[in-house]
């Protein structure tokens, strides 16, 4: 079955990001100058405003800030997963990022479980990253 | 509206996140674990203001009562959050006139007086909150309006509440300093903001049971409480509710990311 949901919309600000999720590498921007990791990819540091840009690979590991669980398909490419957990993890570098957690049924999620990266190929281009309970 | 609801999501969308309800969601579920709210304060505020809906021939759920059994068993939508801790969805239209004092003496109808306003918008997208379970920008807010008005809280007789999600009306009643963190449900016990409450809130029945107008829903409610022109759900003896000198309104945006309030008196 071909794949129904919505993929990521590439730009030259996350592309860096994505290419790495494809060779299962978690890819943050750091500020060269004030040592900030940030999510989402930007020209500018948010905190300080520079320029300079190297990318961090993270650990992958991290704990869930907060999660929702779906019981409605917005999209009619999720009908068949409800319900579904949307999740805000923490990485133990410092960035947020919205993800999904798997391996684990909605009910037995919490706040501040430590979760890992588990990577799900889509096709040749993408990969998404999501987490499961450590 | 699939593309709509893409567009808005952005990137979000990948992940099956989308619109206000997943927002307010992950927010609230924040606000379980860190100050221990949950269905059981939201309920209160659900059927709170269904109650006022009912003597209210304008709402859209004007008929439809709701038992706090109704909420138990109504379906999640994006869980914590259920069908009834959701705002509705409103064709319609609502208007606030504002003039000078000076023209609003000889009007037929007795003004609203603007005591205080006030505004804050932390604005940083929600995913990237560290502040989802408050204080959010009701607070600066609050301290802004009541600064301009002279007053405290304690003047307050009624409130209108920006109700996108029960969630909402509880965290701006707390940033607001109406209760303690996770002290929202005892302070709704015994019905509190009902008909005959002591602090009556949204009294229309609020986006949750009205209309959803936006920010209009609950500062238009204000003006027209304080104008006396209510009907059944008039605040006073006919309510068993205090006669309002003062009304707080507010008004929230994006995923609580921005916060407005304004004081209402009578002349």
């Amino acid at each position: 079955m071909p794949y129904d949901k919505p993929l990521p919309r590439l730009n030259a600000d996350n592309q860096p990001f994505w290419e790495g999720c494809r060779k299962h590498e978690l890819r943050f921007q750091q500020c060269g100058n004030c040592g900030h990791v940030r999510w989402p990819p930007s020209s500018l540091c948010p905190r300080c405003h520079s320029t300079e840009i190297r990318w961090l690979i993270s650990k992958g590991t991290g704990r869930i800030f907060t999660f929702a669980v779906y019981h409605t398909a917005y999209h009619p490419g999720f009908a068949a997963e409800l319900p579904y957990t949307v999740a805000v993890v923490v990485l133990d570098e410092g960035p947020r990022l919205l993800t999904n957690i798997v391996d684990c049924p909605p009910g037995e999620v919490k706040c501040d479980m430590p979760v890992e990266v588990v990577w799900v190929d889509i096709d040749d281009a993408i990969t998404l990253p999501k987490f499961k309970p450590l | 509206m699939l593309r709509m609801l893409i567009d808005f999501s952005g990137d979000d969308a990948v992940f099956g996140h989308f619109g206000a309800t997943g927002g307010y969601a992950l927010a609230a579920r924040r606000a379980m674990h860190e100050f221990g709210t949950g269905p059981e304060t939201w309920k209160k505020i659900a059927v709170g203001q269904r109650k006022w809906a009912a003597l209210n021939p304008a709402a859209m759920l004007h008929n439809k009562p709701l038992t706090e059994a109704d909420y138990d068993n109504a379906r999640w939508i994006v869980e914590p959050l259920r069908l009834p801790d959701n705002c509705l969805i409103t064709d319609g239209g609502r208007a606030i006139i504002v003039t000078s004092l000076e023209r609003a003496r000889d009007l037929k109808q007795p003004p609203a007086v603007i005591m205080g306003m006030g505004m804050h918008n932390p604005s940083t997208a929600i995913v990237q909150s560290d502040w989802m379970a408050g204080p959010t920008g009701a607070r600066a807010a609050k301290e802004t309006a009541f600064a301009m008005a002279g007053i405290t809280l304690d003047a307050v007789d009624a409130c209108q509440i920006y109700d996108c999600f029960t969630y909402t009306v509880e965290i701006t009643l707390q940033d607001y300093g109406f209760f303690k963190p996770g002290e929202g449900r005892d302070w709704l016990q015994d019905g509190t903001i009902e008909p005959g409450g002591r602090m009556p809130v949204n009294t229309s029945g609020g986006q949750l049971s009205e209309a959803y107008y936006m920010g209009l829903t609950p500062i238009a409610e204000g003006a027209m409480q304080i104008m006396g022109r209510c009907g059944q759900r008039q605040l006073g003896p006919a309510t068993k509710t205090k006669s309002p000198e003062i009304i707080l309104c507010s008004d929230n945006g994006g995923i609580l990311q921005s916060h407005a309030c304004i004081l209402l008196r009578r002349l």
